[in-house]
């Protein structure tokens, strides 16, 4: 995750109008959502990866292996999808039988899941390009124009910014345990760590009066103000996602027929 | 010289009973350096937190600029535009994702059009030297560009009394010379500045008056010559003399230095003092 936000920051999009990387991404997102075609989202995964290594950057090492993470949540819940195990006979059922009862697969189940597991990756695939090439500060920044509540983007710009105090605040009470030897054994890794989490609540918490007396010396009244990060529109960008887009549409509409996946 | 800030009497109790302090009275002259000098837990912080107004005296009263500091809405706003705090920790004073936008919270805050806040913005980001940080996110950054960054939030507010805890805590001595080359630019272009500190060379040298604060009383009072003459007071304070003063006296008491020899206040000067012995010897 540290990974993802420091590419956000240096990657080679990261000067494009938030807006449009926003906007772009969603759209994707959506049709890969809405599109009854399973292959429509295949070519969407194989777009971002495109636009994510090709355009911004993104060594293509990390960006797959980013992919194993929902990649093996993916498998064994699409597995569970694919698989029937039952005492009736099915249209095409295939696999072992055993007392009556089947425990295989048929083409209707094997089409559910591959759907379901090619229109997740493609959904990911959308949400992996925004977080690989925007930062968190140009998506709050769209947040705000797009009058999200202030209340709402100011508690996501401070969870934001205390994960990282947090993952700072574990690292040194992990470090101080470990330099004497507090998680030598499995017995004194329990102890250790139910101490660092109990540690952990008691200075988040005067971090976070800390931070309030902070702000308030500053002036700190009912809403985090802060300069918007000006960043220009950028038309080729602009004219190459929304040609992107129509040209996934058009598929759509065009092999509407075609929503079989695999085809046997 | 008027006083700018003032502390009359002033006694403060925490809630779980720990007496922070106890009739503090002090004056903070305008356009001076004043260094707080004391050990922890004497009461240095809760002292600065009244000055701002975060904290109210139980007893005792806390004057700005002539007048007795009001605790409405306000002028309480008021008060922290002219009265601004630089945390000892960095990390509890940054919120925001971006150096930038870190910057531009206080003048926001002041009310300025998004035009003004920008130029005070640059204005900060130049003073300190973080230029070339404007866009990064503050996560990023290391212990000493955090800590200009805390300095540069506060300087944009251009109040007219700039409180200094700890600076140099945890600082490597290039990014203290540096800080504190930074508070003698800020002195210089007449801002008050408040600075606690432990490190009684860094307190000799820059101060222009001293209090030294023990168990939330003032103990001692006066220039930096007068205060670390006071042996008694240094015990009672548990502070050390500069090695300035200690050099300084061994030279005299060894008839290396004239006793007519002005006192030093900074290590060149010192060193300006000590005469050449076999200038011939030198000059091979």
């Amino acid at each position: 995750m540290f990974n993802i936000d420091q590419y956000a920051y240096s990657n080679r999009l990261t000067q494009v109008h938030p807006g449009e990387k926003i906007a772009f991404a969603l759209a994707t997102l959506l049709i890969a959502l809405v599109a009854p075609q399973p292959a429509l989202p295949a070519i969407i995964v194989a777009l971002m990866a495109g636009a994510a290594i090709g355009a911004a950057g993104i060594p293509a090492r990390f960006y797959l292996q980013l992919f194993l993470i929902p990649f093996s949540f993916l498998i064994a819940g699409v597995a569970m999808i694919a698989l029937t195990i039952t005492n009736q006979p099915l249209a095409g059922l295939k696999g072992l039988t055993l007392l009556g009862w089947t425990l295989g697969v048929t083409p209707a189940s094997l089409h559910l899941a591959g759907k379901i597991f090619f229109k997740s990756l493609g959904a990911v695939s959308c949400l992996y390009f925004l977080s690989l090439t925007t930062p968190m500060v140009d998506i709050m920044t769209v947040l705000k124009k797009l009058r999200v509540p202030a209340l709402l983007v100011d508690l996501i710009s401070l969870t934001y910014r205390f994960i990282f105090v947090l993952m700072a605040t574990v690292n040194d009470i992990y470090t101080a345990q470990a330099a004497r030897l507090g998680y030598a054994s499995l017995r004194t890794s329990y102890h250790s760590l139910g101490q660092l989490v109990a540690n952990l609540f008691i200075k988040t918490h005067r971090r976070s009066q800390e931070l309030f007396t902070a702000l308030t010396a500053r002036g700190y009244e009912e809403e985090l103000q802060v300069l918007d990060v000006p960043k220009p529109f950028s038309w080729p960008f602009l004219f190459l996602a929304a040609g992107l887009d129509l040209v996934l549409l058009s598929l759509m509409f065009i092999f509407r027929r075609w929503t079989l996946w695999p085809p046997f | 010289m008027a006083a700018l800030l003032e502390a009359e009497a002033v006694s403060f109790t925490y809630p779980d009973g720990t007496r922070a302090l106890q009739k503090v009275t002090l004056s903070i002259p305008e356009g001076k350096k004043i260094a707080v000098l004391g050990p922890n837990g004497a009461g240095k912080s809760t002292l600065f937190l009244h000055f701002n107004g975060i904290l109210r005296p139980r007893e005792g009263r806390i004057y700005f600029a002539g007048a007795r500091i009001s605790y409405s809405h306000n002028a309480l706003q008021q008060l922290r535009q002219q009265v601004g705090i630089v945390f000892q920790d960095p990390d509890s004073m940054l919120f925001a994702a971006s150096v930038r936008q870190e910057i531009s919270f206080g003048p926001l805050n002041l009310g300025l059009s998004k035009e003004e806040a920008l130029a005070r913005v640059e204005a900060a980001m130049a003073a300190t030297g973080i230029n070339d940080l404007r866009d990064k996110p503050t996560h990023f950054l290391s212990y000493g560009q955090k800590k200009r960054v805390a300095i540069a939030s506060v300087l944009a507010m251009e109040p007219r009394v700039i409180i200094f805890d700890e600076p140099t805590a945890y600082l490597d001595p290039r990014s203290t010379r540096e800080v504190m080359a930074l508070l003698e630019t800020i002195s210089r272009k007449g801002t008050t500045i408040i600075l606690s500190t432990h490190d009684v060379d860094i307190a000799y040298s820059w101060a222009d008056y001293i209090y030294v604060l023990a168990a939330g009383q003032v103990i001692g009072a006066g220039t930096p010559a007068e205060i670390f003459s006071d042996a008694p007071l240094l015990e009672a304070a548990d502070l050390a003399r500069p090695w300035l003063l200690d050099v300084y006296e061994d030279l005299k008491n060894k008839g290396w230095l004239p006793l007519e020899a002005p006192v030093p206040k900074s290590r060149d000067e010192l060193l300006a003092l000590i005469p050449y012995r076999c200038r011939s010897q030198l000059a091979i």
